[in-house]
Order: C-alpha cells, then sequence, then structure tokens
C-alpha cells in the first residue's frame, strides 16, 4: 500500500517530471530513471540502480568533489542515472537528494504546512546561535538576498515571512522566489517545488556571522 | 508495544556543514532498520544537515502514522538532547500529543544503552584479534571539555563497566582536551598492546587526524580536509582514501609497544539495534511506570 508522500509524488508526476535539478523519466518497461537535468537525452552516463545507497553518495558531492551541506543548492553533480523499479524506491531516492521535501510538499498540499518567520527562528536560538537575534532588517535583506538566492544559492521556493507583521524575506529577492509555480532552476518546466517552510540552519549560521561581521 | 503498521521511527544526528562522514552512520542505521520493517516508516533528521529538525515535525502522515519514536543518535546525554531536539521538535517531555493526536515518544539517547559497552568490547577484539586481552589496555577516547555533551562522563562509565569484567590488563578513558590526555597514552599504559577506541557518533576530524597526531600514529595535516577552502575532486577522493586509511595500518609499532586504532564506536552496525531497543525501552518503561 503507499504512503501518503507516495500517493502525492504518483499524482505529480502525471503532470510533471521534475524536483529540483533532478529529471525524472518513466520507462516504458515500468521503473524509474533519473538524472541531473542538463544530462537528460545523454546516453553514457553511469548508471547506479539503488535506493537509498547510491542516492546518498550521488548527492553528497558536487562535481569537483566539494561535500554539499544544502542539498538544495543548485550544483547536484552531474553524469549519472539512476534506475529504480519501484514508486517505492523512487519516493526513498528522492528523499535522499531532497531530505524531507516531499513530505513538506504533501503537508502543504494537505493544508497542513505551517511556515515560521525568520525572526522566530532567530529568537528561539541558544548557545553560539543565540546572538543572530541581533541581526538588522538591512543585514536580513542582504544575507537572505544572497544566500537564498536561485542563482548559486538555494533552489527552495520561500514561504516563510521576516517576521509575525508577515514582511518579505527579503526584498532583494525577485518576486517567484516565493512562487511555488515558478521553476528555480530556471528551465521554465513544471516541477514539483522544494518548499522551504522555515529559515534552514545554515541561514541562522549566516545570521550570525552577519552579526558577528565575519 | 510497538506497532508496526502505524508506528515511525525518527532517528536524530546531529550532521555537519563540513564533514561529509558525519550523517552515514546514522543513515545506514536507518536503512538497516527500514530493512527490517519493524516501523512503517523510518526517518532521520538532523541538526546540521537535511532534513531538520524543522522538517521532521512534517514528515509522518498523522492520518496513517499514530505514533513516533524519537531516538537522538547521540554518544550522551547533553545539550543536544536536553535542549535543542525538544525545543525543535516542540516536545514537551517524554510524551508529546500533537494537534492532530499523534503521539511523539521521546526515547533515550543510543550512548545511554548497555549495549554500548558490549559493542566497545566487540570492536576492541576486532580491531586487536591477535593481542591477548590479558596483556592489552584498553583505552576509551572522548573529546572532554565539551561540557555541553558529558560525552567524557559517559566515556568514563564505559570504562569502569569494562574494567570490571577483569578482561583486560587495563581499561581507562582518555581525553583530547583534559586529562588524562590520550597523548599521554604511553605514561598511561604499561602493557605491550594497546587498544584505543574513539568514543564518538561518526568518523571525522577527530578520529581520522586529531586522535591519530595525539598519539603520534600520523603527522598533522595528513589526512584533513582543510575548510573553508575547498578540495578539488582528486584531493577530496584521496582524503576520503586516506582518512579509512588510518584505520588499516594497525598495529603500530610505537618503541616497543604495538597500538591498534579503531573507528568511531557510533559507526558500528549494532547501533541499529540500539535505536529499536531505545523505543522498545520507552513503551517497557512507561507500562512499568503506568
Ligand atoms: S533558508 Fe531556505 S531558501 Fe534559504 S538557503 Fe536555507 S533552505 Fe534555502
Amino acid at each position: 500500500m503507499l504512503n501518503a508522500i507516495e500517493r502525492t509524488l504518483e499524482v505529480a508526476l502525471t503532470g510533471c517530471r521534475r524536483i529540483g535539478q533532478i529529471a525524472i523519466r518513466k520507462l516504458d518497461i515500468g521503473g524509474f530513471a533519473l538524472s541531473h537535468c542538463d544530462d537528460e537525452g545523454c546516453d553514457d552516463l553511469k548508471v547506479f540502480c539503488s535506493a537509498p545507497e547510491d542516492a546518498i553518495e550521488l548527492s553528497k558531492f558536487d562535481d569537483a568533489g566539494n561535500y554539499r551541506p544544502l542539498k538544495t543548492a543548485p550544483n547536484l553533480r552531474h553524469d549519472w542515472r539512476l534506475e529504480l523499479a519501484t514508486l517505492e524506491e523512487l519516493s526513498c531516492a528522492i528523499d535522499h537528494f531532497y531530505p524531507g521535501r516531499l513530505a513538506v510538499f504533501v503537508a502543504w498540499k494537505t493544508s497542513q504546512l505551517r511556515t515560521t518567520p525568520l525572526r522566530e527562528t532567530l529568537d528561539r536560538q541558544s548557545g553560539m546561535y543565540r546572538v543572530a537575534a541581533k541581526i538588522s532588517d538591512e543585514q536580513i535583506d542582504n544575507v537572505v538576498g544572497n544566500f537564498c538566492r536561485s542563482d548559486g544559492g538555494c533552489l527552495r521556493t520561500i514561504l516563510w515571512k521576516r517576521n509575525k507583521r508577515g514582511t518579505v524575506a527579503s526584498t532583494k529577492l525577485p518576486r517567484e522566489k516565493f512562487d511555488p509555480l515558478h521553476d528555480q532552476t530556471g528551465h521554465k518546466e513544471r516541477c514539483i517545488p522544494l518548499l522551504c517552510q522555515e529559515p534552514c540552519n545554515l541561514l541562522v549560521n549566516e545570521c550570525r556571522r552577519a552579526v558577528k561581521g565575519e | 508495544m510497538i506497532s508496526k503498521s502505524n508506528s515511525a521511527l525518527l532517528i536524530v544526528g546531529h550532521g555537519s556543514t563540513v564533514n561529509p562522514d558525519s550523517s552515514a552512520p546514522t543513515l545506514a542505521h536507518a536503512a538497516e532498520i527500514r530493512r527490517r520493517k519493524l516501523f512503517a516508516e523510518v526517518g532521520c533528521a538532523f541538526w546540521k544537515e537535511e532534513s531538520s529538525l524543522r522538517d521532521a515535525i512534517f514528515l509522518f502522515d498523522p492520518a496513517s502514522i499514530r505514533e513516533v519514536y524519537v531516538v537522538p543518535n547521540f554518544i550522551s546525554e547533553g545539550y543536544f538532547a536536553q535542549t535543542v531536539i525538544p525545543r525543535e521538535l516542540e516536545l514537551n517531555g517524554r510524551l508529546t500529543k500533537r494537534s492532530s493526536g499523534q503521539i511523539w515518544k521521546y526515547c533515550d539517547p543510543v550512548g545511554n544503552h548497555s549495549l554500548v559497552t558490549k559493542l566497545l568490547l566487540k570492536r576492541a577484539e576486532e580491531v586487536a584479534q591477535d593481542a591477548d586481552p590479558a596483556e592489552t589496555s584498553l583505552l576509551i577516547v572522548a573529546h572532554g571539555t565539551d561540557l555541553n555533551e558529558n560525552s567524557a562522563v559517559a566515556a568514563k562509565r564505559e570504562a569502569d563497566k569494562i574494567r570490571s569484567l577483569g578482561k583486560y590488563a587495563a581499561v581507562l578513558n582518555a581525553y583530547m582536551e583534559e586529562s588524562p590526555l590520550v597523548s599521554d597514552w604511553q605514561k598511561l599504559t604499561r602493557t605491550t598492546n594497546v587498544v584505543v577506541v574513539p568514543f564518538f557518533i561518526s568518523d571525522g576530524l577527530h578520529s581520522y587526524e586529531d586522535i591519530p597526531v595525539l598519539l603520534g600514529i600520523t603527522k598533522e595535516g595528513s589526512t584533513r580536509l582543510r575548510s573553508p577552502e575547498r578540495p578539488t575532486t582528486r584531493q577530496a577522493m584521496t582524503s576520503r582514501v586516506a582518512r579509512g586509511e588510518v584505520f588499516r595500518r594497525n598495529p603500530y609499532k610505537v618503541d616497543d609497544r604495538s597500538l591498534f586504532y579503531a573507528s568511531s564506536i557510533g559507526t558500528d552496525p549494532g547501533f541499529a539495534d540500539i535505536i529499536i531497543e531505545q523505543a522498545a525501552k520507552f513503551d517497557s518503561e512507561s507500562s512499568l511506570a503506568g
């Protein structure tokens, strides 16, 4: 029996075949093939076939071999094709390329997703991150505008606000950054959005660095 | 009793923004437990990686998952287990009932379980198969000064337990940054054979480089991935091989001693059993209490 994520994925795949930088192809013989969207149509890709092990390794380093601390950064490595037999395996693989994103997508679809403003996230921090709450609005505009931008930063669609009053996360980001229907890779494809319901730990760290002048 | 059909397991790890191997044991234990089909769903969440602890709140569909067992994959009871995880997961005690009716059960961290002692013994035996324990000292090495994590206390507790078995000539806890210092191992031990097991949840700079340097078995900078400068593909690959290499050159001959160096205890596949045990223990303790 399919779980909620697999069911939602099945429905979503009738209308689109992209998530982040991954292209998903249904195979005539059954099953699915995933690849970097830039590599679609290439027939000399290295073939892998196990979820989650291969997905974990393929998502760990970029083309230059650097560790990828943010899986939704637009630096997924190229030259691979992951073949999976079932929807369950597909869901598992995607959950290792883009951890948690399918579950958050389901919660959003079913109106169960709560978003948390940046200021609330910062105010909650303790220990070395407590100081991050001192960030100014001007600094937020710059830090979020730079760190979360889709070209070179992160491919997620921002759903959170800056504060409880509903101020936009950053005035330096284009309106599409907040639109779940927009393809953040710039390819203008229909895709399953990578939703950001709350500022991530990496952004909290950037806020801390801005406050400390690092 | 864990009900397979409507229970989920959430394993919580620390993760890292610089160490590619930090989350590996947590992900591997999750994959193993998933294979055993003991829970309807098994998820992972990390403080420093994705899925985040905040994402984890949405990982399990309340319509099908009625109970979520949260097991911290941490070596000791400290700041993360006591403060960060409950806060980020919005837990208000050992048992939390969400507005959806979903119940979250906050279990003890893996490092607290008595099976850890057995795994330490197993790892010490595996790494020094030909060494007679009666002529061997066992060193359990934790960070020390990490007041947040109390790992020094946990390492001492494990050393005390293994010492009481009377199997090894000596069993000591040692630390990287406080005494007894691991760098003093030659003074701390008298036996020909010395086995060193890092008391960490995953391998990383401490086990790949810092402890080997303190032991005097590698030179500083031989394996470290320098951050924030990014390594090239070749450097990264070479480094990854080199980093595992330090565990494969046993025994190290230092003066007239033989030193056997193991990888971090948390990489043992047996931790998957401990995670399951911690979830089961939650229910057995609750039924005793109730
Ligand atoms: S806060 Fe969200 S959009 Fe910004 S970098 Fe983190 S995950 Fe990406």
